[in-house]
């Protein structure tokens, strides 16, 4: 049954140009796609193949590259497989089309990625804020974006050995166990 | 015994010898009936139930959860606070009736724990509010939560356990590490100065420059209209 199924999943993914199919295991396909390509995969994986599901859409960004790199997660519940389809944008503008069209949940994932990347998805219904509602900063996923730097900025430290911790290390408590003493792969007998 | 010692012996006597008596009862009374707030930011929380129910039981040391921050008195953050979570526990915060207690338990709390680089997470919770007591740990133990837990009884039967008044006696400073992470427009719809007036706790560190940025924006806080029913408008078409 799974063997009929994969054979007639490669065929149906032959139809598509430029396409690289690597079959990862029995249930998983990585597909690599030109961009513009895309929308004509998840139609075709959608419509034909039962690839209801889209689980997820995620991102990667290969600076040194200069490109995104989103891969589009889709399930079927007959075939019980997952098929990635993974494209490569270009970082500037980080443009690409929404695929809320085909997939509704793509809206969630897409706002996500836009506040996480700055990637703008046209046609998306709402790139609004959506978990940092109060971040005004640059997009934080970003790879030129230096965490450490903005938290040197903006929060203090704790200092390395406040007066209340030697309180507590008087009483008894606090760590007082070195490191070598508490790594087993370090204990000497 | 060690309880006995530890009640403070007081040399100088003036006025009513029954006022200190009076004073240490409502202390007693006061460190035996702690009402506290969880408000579980992370995953110390998960130590929280086994603390609580049967096993080592919280409500033997006259401890209880309680549902709303204006009921309780020890406000418990538990792991990592982020600063969206942040504004949340400062309103939260002040919200309750004083006496407050506040506990940081984990190291998220005490220093930003795992999460030291992360531009979304607030390192030291004593900038933004006064901790009583923290418990380190990543997660403690329930033991050690109760250890916590009991160190702040003792420091509240004793008197010490009063970093809630620091917060009206040095509102500025607070305000000001709120008002760098929030912006200047940062408001909450508690009037602290007002409270620190009531309390009589009015003193050098609460009035400064960001108390006077504070009223240049502020808004006037209105009394909320109270009524029965909703009011629900009918949507125009």
């Amino acid at each position: 049954m799974s063997q009929e199924l994969t054979h007639w999943l490669d065929d149906l993914l032959e139809e598509i140009e430029g396409i690289k199919v690597r079959r990862k295991s029995g249930r998983r396909v990585r597909a690599d796609v030109p961009a513009d390509t895309l929308p004509a995969l998840l139609e075709l994986l959608q419509g034909r193949a039962g690839y209801i599901h889209l689980s997820a859409i995620s991102c990667v960004d290969w600076i040194e590259e200069d490109e995104f790199e989103l891969v589009y997660h889709v399930w079927s519940y007959e075939s019980h497989s997952l098929v990635s389809a993974h494209i490569r944008i270009a970082r500037e503008p980080g443009v690409y089309l929404s695929v809320y069209d085909l997939y509704q949940p793509a809206g969630f994932f897409e706002r996500d990625i836009h506040e996480m990347y700055g990637i703008h998805f046209e046609g998306s219904p709402n790139m609004e804020k959506f978990i940092l509602t109060e971040w005004d900063g640059p997009p934080p996923m970003r790879k030129e974006f230096d965490s450490e730097a903005y938290v040197n900025e903006h929060l203090s430290w704790q200092e390395y050995n406040p007066p209340w911790l030697q309180e507590l290390i008087a009483e008894g408590g606090g760590v007082i166990i070195p490191p070598e003493e508490q790594r087993f792969s370090r204990k000497k007998d | 015994m060690s309880s006995i010692k530890q009640i403070p012996v007081i040399t100088e006597r003036k006025g009513n010898p029954l006022a200190r008596v009076f004073d240490e009862f409502v202390r007693f009374c006061r460190s035996r009936s702690l009402f506290i707030l969880h408000y579980c930011t992370g995953c110390g929380a998960i130590e929280l139930p086994p603390a609580m129910t049967s096993r080592f039981d919280m409500e033997r040391l006259g401890i209880q959860p309680m549902v709303s921050p204006r009921q309780a008195d020890i406000l418990l953050i538990t792991g990592y606070v982020s600063i969206k979570t942040l504004k949340r526990v400062i309103l939260t915060y002040e919200q309750m009736g004083s006496p407050k207690y506040v506990i940081g338990i984990c190291s998220c709390t005490v220093n930003g724990g795992m999460y030291w680089q992360s531009y979304a997470t607030a390192k030291k919770l004593d900038e933004y509010m006064p901790v009583d007591l923290y418990i380190a740990g990543c997660m403690p133990r329930p033991e050690a939560v109760l250890a916590g837990l009991q160190k702040l009884m003792d420091r509240i039967h004793s008197g010490e356990a009063n970093s809630w008044e620091d917060y009206f006696r040095n509102y500025d400073y607070y305000l000001g590490n709120q008002q760098k992470l929030f912006g200047e427009n940062w408001q909450t719809p508690t009037d602290i100065i007002t409270e620190a007036k009531h309390y009589d706790l009015i003193d050098e560190g609460t009035f400064g420059k960001h108390t006077q940025l504070l009223e240049q924006h502020q808004k006037p806080l209105e009394a909320l209209d109270m009524r029965l029913g909703h009011d629900l408008k009918e949507p125009t078409e």
